[in-house]
C-alpha cells in the first residue's frame, strides 16, 4: 500500500512539475516559416487540366475531318420522325435534370456538414 | 464547436488551411515545448528552436499522419527524433551512469524546493530512462504509445519506466510519504 502512495505521489509530482507554457509569440513564430500555401500549385494544375482540354478537343476536331461528324448527325436527325425528335429531347433533358439533382443534392450535404463543424 | 484535431488536420490536408495549423500548434506548443525543455536538460533555448522545427516537419510531413495514433503523440515522435538528430550532431547522447548520479546529487543545493530536486533528479537520468519518465508518467502516454514514439520495445519502455521511477525515488526519498 505504501509502494501504491509511493508511486502516486511521484506521479502527481512529475506531472505538476510540466506547468503550462504560454504561447509568447511561439506559434506565430511557426507560422512565419511555414512554406508559403499550395495556391500557386493548384493554380499550375487547373492551367495544365485546361491546356489539356483544349489540345484534346482541337486534335479531336482534326481527327474527325473538320467536326464533319457534327453536321452528319444533323442530317440524320433531321431525317427521324418528328416524334423521335420529341422523344430524344425529352430524355436528354431529363437525363441532365437527373444529374443536375444529384449535383445539387451532394453539394447541399457538404455545406451542411461543414456548417456543423464550423 | 470545437473542431477536433483530426477536423483540424483534415483542413491543412485539403486545403492547405495554414490557420488550422496554426491551432494545432498552438493546442499542443506547450506539451512540446515541455518535453523537449526536459529532454534537452531546460535549455530553453535549444528547446524552443527544436519545438519550431518539430512543427515545421509535421507541417511539410503533415501527409503521412495515418490518423492511427493520436496527434499528439505523433507530434512527441516527430519532437524526440529533432533531438536525438540534434543531440548526435552535438554528441550529447552519451547518458549519465550510476555513479555520476550519485556525485552529481546533492542534497544540500541551494534551492531545496521538491519541484527542483525533481528536476535536477529527472535530468540526472540517462536519456532512455528520461525520455521514457517524461512520456508515460508527465505527458500521460500509454507504454505501446511511448514504444511508438521513442522507436524502441514496449518491454523496453516498461523496464526504462521501471528502472527511471525506482532512481527518482532514490533521489527523492527524503521529499516522500513516510
Amino acid at each position: 500500500m505504501e509502494q501504491v502512495n509511493q508511486e502516486d505521489w511521484l506521479d502527481k509530482e512529475l506531472r505538476e512539475a510540466a506547468p503550462y507554457i504560454h504561447d509568447e509569440g511561439f506559434t506565430a513564430r511557426v507560422l512565419r516559416q511555414l512554406p508559403p500555401p499550395r495556391r500557386s500549385s493548384d493554380l499550375l494544375r487547373a492551367t495544365i487540366l485546361l491546356g489539356m482540354t483544349f489540345l484534346a478537343s482541337v486534335l479531336a476536331y482534326i481527327v474527325s475531318g473538320g467536326g464533319r461528324f457534327v453536321s452528319n448527325t444533323f442530317e440524320r436527325l433531321a431525317a427521324l420522325p418528328v416524334l423521335w425528335v420529341f422523344a430524344l429531347a425529352l430524355m436528354t433533358g431529363l437525363v441532365i435534370a437527373a444529374l443536375g439533382a444529384a449535383v445539387a443534392l451532394s453539394r447541399g450535404r457538404g455545406l451542411e456538414t461543414s456548417f456543423l463543424r464550423t | 464547436m470545437e473542431l477536433t484535431d483530426a477536423d483540424l488536420v483534415a483542413r491543412v490536408l485539403v486545403d492547405d488551411d495554414q490557420h488550422a495549423f496554426g491551432e494545432l500548434v498552438r493546442r499542443h506548443q506547450s506539451a512540446v515545448r515541455g518535453l523537449l525543455r526536459q529532454l534537452t536538460r531546460t535549455d530553453v533555448a535549444l528547446a524552443d528552436d527544436l519545438g519550431q522545427q518539430t512543427f515545421l516537419r509535421a507541417y511539410k510531413n503533415i501527409r503521412s499522419f495515418r490518423g492511427e495514433a493520436r496527434f499528439s503523440t505523433w507530434l512527441y515522435r516527430i519532437a524526440y527524433n529533432c533531438f536525438r538528430e540534434d543531440a548526435r550532431r552535438r554528441k550529447e547522447l552519451v547518458g549519465i551512469d550510476e555513479e555520476q548520479l550519485q556525485t552529481q546529487h546533492d542534497p544540500q543545493a541551494t534551492n531545496p524546493g521538491l519541484r527542483h530536486d525533481l528536476m535536477r533528479a529527472l535530468s540526472l537520468l540517462p536519456l532512455n530512462e528520461r525520455s521514457a519518465v517524461l512520456l508515460c508518467c508527465q505527458n500521460g502516454l500509454s507504454h505501446d504509445e511511448a514504444a511508438r514514439v521513442l522507436d524502441i520495445p514496449l518491454g523496453t519502455v516498461k523496464t526504462n519506466v521501471l528502472r527511471g521511477r525506482e532512481k527518482l525515488k532514490r533521489m527523492l526519498v527524503e521529499w516522500g510519504p513516510n
